[in-house]
């Protein structure tokens, strides 16, 4: 949930309120990074630097029509696209890469399942961290995704169906 | 896998991820952006000072030209002044 003042402190340009609101935000912003980078643990966090960086610059054309978290995935989202552009295509990364990725605690399902989402396309790992492991309503995930609703749900949908299809086919 | 199984895996939250080095990483840089305007101005002045410079020496050298008796010893002393003004500036760019 926001907190109006902290916001209203980081409009006003206060770097200790930005400090406060990274550390809320951090993690959220750099575990979708990363399931969108398929693992790569260094590109996700210097695109989610600049997630910061930008929001930083860019606060005053926060209005609150949405939750900060939802402007700031957006933003992530969007710092992402312009990087997969700007990939040389050897650079492709078809498979999940890295096994220090899985963190701490980490278990076999869902090691497999960064894998299976390793196969899915950009919008659709988007699409599907934001309405479940990050719990944004659709017409949130809508927005931070910029597509419309009914594009969203296809992606959802398409999305759930081949995780199903490449879980199911594991051993 | 069923689909309750494959909501209970997707809605697990993503793993926590340690603050500390990623928001003082951000923070040097936002530092570093908040000094981007002070940056711009050293170098302005030191574009300036370096006209001065060039003013100054053009100077010396049409008054050494037209007075055997001119002393060279002030517009050396200015351009001096100017080179340890410039090399400040620059030191204190560096340095924001």
């Amino acid at each position: 949930m926001d907190d109006p003042a902290l916001i209203a402190r980081v409009i006003g340009k206060d770097v200790a309120a930005f400090n406060a609101l990274a550390r809320l935000h951090q993690s959220k912003v750099r575990g979708l990074l990363l399931r969108l980078t398929r693992g790569n643990h260094a590109t996700a966090d210097d695109l989610a630097q600049e997630t910061f960086l930008e929001a930083w610059r860019g606060i005053g054309n926060f209005r609150g029509d949405s939750a900060i978290a939802t402007w700031l995935y957006r933003i992530a989202y969007s710092r992402f696209l312009m990087h997969a552009r700007k990939r040389k295509p050897d650079e492709q990364l078809d498979d999940w890469q890295g096994e220090a990725a899985s963190g701490e605690g980490a278990t076999h399902v869902r090691i497999d399942l960064e894998r299976a989402f390793a196969k899915l396309s950009a919008p659709e790992s988007a699409a599907l961290t934001m309405c479940f492991a990050l719990g944004l309503s659709n017409t949130e995930a809508a927005e931070a995704l910029d597509m419309p609703l009914g594009t969203l749900k296809s992606h959802v949908l398409r999305g759930r169906e081949k995780l199903k299809t490449i879980l199911g086919d594991q051993p | 896998m069923n689909d309750t199984d494959l909501d209970a895996l997707l809605s697990a939250p993503l793993p926590e991820r340690d603050a500390g080095a990623f928001t003082v990483l951000l923070m040097e840089k936002i530092a570093h952006d908040q000094a981007r305007p002070a940056r711009i101005l050293s170098w302005i002045t030191v574009g300036i000072l370096t006209l001065i410079v060039a003013a100054a020496t053009i100077y010396g050298a049409q008054a050494m030209g037209h007075a055997a008796s001119f002393s060279f010893a002030i517009p050396a002393l200015l351009t001096l002044l100017t080179l340890a003004l410039s090399y400040a500036v620059m030191q204190s760019a560096r340095e924001t």
